[in-house]
């Protein structure tokens, strides 16, 4: 019955710092790197400024919030002394374009690429205010 | 409406129109929330802020996406985007309102103007009236601004779970920062 008691305790007791060891972890999670994240779906920069000037509420509920595989000619590309870095893809004349924050880690690709050069860029749709706004890119291809 | 207004602007924009400099825009405004507990501090960061304001009316409009805000920790962003904001049903916040003498701002020139905008504030799909004091500057041509100002999460109907109510607080800090304010018939 001792013993009994001694190994329903350590039971718990490991329970409890596995339940700990999650909870600090879940706590201090860092959000993904988009590298390892399988996208939701793969569209041309084209393809979804029409689907958001068509119809916002629709390209929402199909893309916000959710990894995307953008394909584009580089329209722009907006450098901050290495730490921000936004690239437009879409046709330079266009009114709206797909706006992409590129992750910090994906500066340095990024170089590789010049204005007109056709880019994937993955990374998170968090809407459309004048752009269709893409967060944390990294490049694919 | 508000995306009329904005379409409207940037044809203005592309349109290099020969008049005098009223408009300016920005797609790169910066907004942060800093929000104190006694738990933990919580802060966030957006860099693509987009607004317009034009000085012969004084009318200036801000807009931000929710989803654009950034975390440290990815289970903040994920409570903040699903359970507060409930930004999948809320996906942006907006500001419209009216500068004070805006008919003093002289923005062809260097200066520095302290202004009070007021106006509706709009989060979570709940409007209030709020005024804002906003520092305009102008130095070699760029036209920036900075403001700070604070919101109770509860003028929102942003519920908290008394579960942690500890871990966050009912105010919220938030710093507006545009570096440049782009004028009309100039690129973005």
């Amino acid at each position: 019955m001792k013993f009994k008691k001694k190994h329903w305790l350590l039971i718990l007791l490991v329970c409890v710092l596995a339940a700990s060891i999650y909870a600090y972890r879940e706590y201090n999670r860092k959000a993904a790197d988009l590298m390892s994240v399988k996208p939701f779906a793969s569209i041309e920069a084209t393809s979804l400024i029409a689907m958001y000037e068509t119809d916002e509420q629709k390209a929402n509920t199909m893309y916000l919030g959710k990894p995307i595989d953008v394909t584009g000619a580089i329209a722009e590309v907006d450098n901050q002394q290495d730490t921000l870095a936004n690239v437009m893809l879409g046709k330079s004349d266009d009114m709206h374009k797909v706006s992409c924050l590129l992750d910090p880690k994906s500066i340095k690709e990024l170089k590789k690429y010049k204005t007109g050069d056709k880019i994937t860029l993955r990374g998170i749709c968090t809407g459309y205010l004048m752009d269709v706004e893409l967060n944390r890119c990294v490049v694919i291809k | 409406m508000i995306k009329l207004f904005f379409t409207v602007v940037y044809i203005a924009a592309c349109s290099h129109i020969a008049t005098a400099q009223t408009k300016y825009f920005t797609k790169a405004g910066k907004i942060s929330f800093y929000s104190k507990a006694p738990i933990e501090d919580i802060e966030a960061h957006n860099t693509k802020g987009v607004s317009v304001f034009d000085v012969s009316t004084g009318q200036i409009e801000f807009s931000v996406l929710m989803k654009g805000f950034e975390f440290e920790k990815a289970k903040m962003q994920e409570h903040f985007n699903e359970n507060y904001v409930e930004s999948d049903k809320y996906p942006k916040a907006v500001f419209t309102g009216t500068i004070k003498n805006a008919s003093a701002l002289k923005l062809s020139q260097d200066g520095v103007y302290n202004t009070e905008i007021t106006g509706n504030l709009t989060i979570h799909g709940v409007t209030k009236p709020q005024t804002i004091q906003a520092v305009i500057t102008v130095k070699d041509g760029i036209v920036s601004a900075v403001s700070e100002f604070t919101i109770a999460v509860a003028d929102y109907d942003i519920k908290i779970p008394s579960l942690v109510a500890n871990n966050i607080g009912k105010t919220v800090k938030v710093v507006i920062n545009v570096p440049s304010y782009q004028p009309l018939g100039s690129k973005s």
